[in-house]
């Protein structure tokens, strides 16, 4: 409804607020208080919730995959391969907790070995490719954008790693040490008190019910 | 099958899915997208599995299984996440995503509590106090570029600003020159942390070549 207030809205917005209070009021009561027993189970209530949540969002991306599949839309080979790597390290936590594996195998534990074997390995792939996107971005930092503040970067980013070779002369590791204890902290706590205050503003938006997550239907 | 078997398999599926997802260098192909979503595939399942196990389960037994007949306040508390994911549940398929709205109010409330508190408490004191006194500790040009550095770089952020003759929304001067040294901080501070994640991934990497490297050269007799 355009313009006018939805009841679902409405108790949503007032219930976000009223949960926002308890919570805020509970962790800075003392911890023997019925106040800050009662955040203690919101909390509890609220950190159940979030699983669910992820369990649903996990619903969501098998149901999305197997939607693809069943179509054959493009790239259901890729859908393919996530319901059966998905059904895999079901089957085998499975076996695991049934203790169906037979001969050698009998009473071991596989799940652990599936998850450094597959997810380990991929993650830390990953995690090095890395490094390859950072070193091209800064090639096509100073390719594309030479201003004065990429070259106080690209320096800044100089001075680190140079900092860290072993070299015989201990003056780009002081002065590796100085830009990190100096000009890099002010930046940081300029940063980390900007963060904090922005939080605290989009918090006050949410608790005086101005926030527009939970207004529209 | 043996367990040396398994680990055997195990060691040559790592370094075949290690391989596919540095064939991305290269360019973006199948073998990476395949690898990729075997990794989403495997995470799906396993973090699943681990909420389940536990925190769903654990959960539902402590208030609801074990929980006494006259203890009815546990099994209400028990029963109402497993509501509100319901309710986020037929909110995430279209059904009913006003009353899904509940379990999402009840989530936002609770995160901006928890951040408001720990913002100001943590973050916010924190950093003002060893701002204050690391000033103290440093010498007198240190402590003045801490100083202005912090400053600078949180003024940065502002959008204060006057309406200029050709009606466009500018900053008054002065502003324009604090926020250009803060800017300054800012692309200093990136290019550090930059560095850091340069050197980070730069570990991994070579611990991963490393790992893979023992691994094939072990097979091989070396």
């Amino acid at each position: 409804m355009r313009g006018g207030l939805h009841l679902g809205s409405a108790l949503a917005t007032a219930l976000a607020i009223v949960t926002a209070a308890l919570v805020i009021v509970g962790l800075l009561s003392a911890e023997s208080t019925e106040v800050a027993a009662g955040s203690d189970i919101v909390l509890q209530i609220v950190s159940i919730t979030i699983a669910l949540a992820v369990l649903v969002g996990i619903w969501n991306l098998i149901s999305v995959h197997v939607g693809r599949l069943i179509r054959t839309r493009k790239g259901w080979i890729y859908s393919l391969i996530t319901l059966l790597s998905a059904v895999a390290v079901t089957a085998v936590y499975v076996m695991d907790e049934t203790a169906s594996w037979t001969g050698e195998l009998e009473g071991e534990k596989l799940s652990p070995r599936v998850f450094e074997a597959v997810q380990v390995s991929i993650e830390s792939a990953l995690a090095g490719l890395i490094v390859f996107f950072l070193t091209y971005a800064i090639y096509r930092l100073l390719y594309k954008r030479f201003t004065w503040t990429s070259i106080l970067f690209m320096v800044a980013v100089a001075i680190v790693l140079l900092g860290w070779l072993p070299l015989e002369d201990d003056s780009l590791v002081d002065l590796r040490e100085w830009l990190m204890t100096v000009p890099v902290l002010a930046g940081s706590r300029g940063l980390l008190i900007g963060i904090g205050l922005g939080t605290v503003i989009v918090g006050i938006r949410a608790l005086t019910g101005y926030d527009r997550a939970l207004r529209e239907p | 099958m043996t367990l040396e078997n398994v680990d055997l398999i195990a060691g040559w599926a790592a370094l075949v899915l290690t391989l596919m997802i540095f064939s991305y260098v290269l360019a973006d192909n199948f073998l990476y997208r395949i690898a990729v979503h075997i990794l989403i595939g495997t995470a799906a399942a396993t973090v699943a599995i681990t909420i389940i196990e536990g925190v769903i389960i654990p959960w539902v037994n402590r208030t609801v299984v074990e929980a006494d007949t006259d203890e009815a306040g546990a099994i209400i508390v028990g029963i109402i996440p497993l509501i509100l994911g319901l309710l986020l549940f037929l909110k995430s398929n279209g059904l009913l995503t006003s009353i899904g709205n509940i379990g999402s109010a009840l989530l936002i409330g609770a995160g901006v509590g928890v951040a408001l508190v720990g913002v100001v408490s943590v973050t916010l004191f924190a950093v003002i106090t060893e701002a204050g006194e690391s000033v103290n500790d440093s010498n007198a040009l240190d402590a003045t570029i801490l100083i202005v550095g912090t400053i600078t770089t949180l003024l940065y952020f502002q959008y204060i600003s006057l309406r200029s003759r050709d009606g466009m929304p500018r900053r008054p001067l002065p502003l324009q020159l604090v926020a250009l040294v803060g800017e300054g901080f800012i692309a200093v501070t990136f290019g550090a942390l930059y560095a850091g994640a340069i050197l980070t991934s730069l570990t991994v990497f070579g611990g991963v070549v490393q790992d893979q490297l023992i691994f094939l050269l072990e097979q091989l007799g070396g």
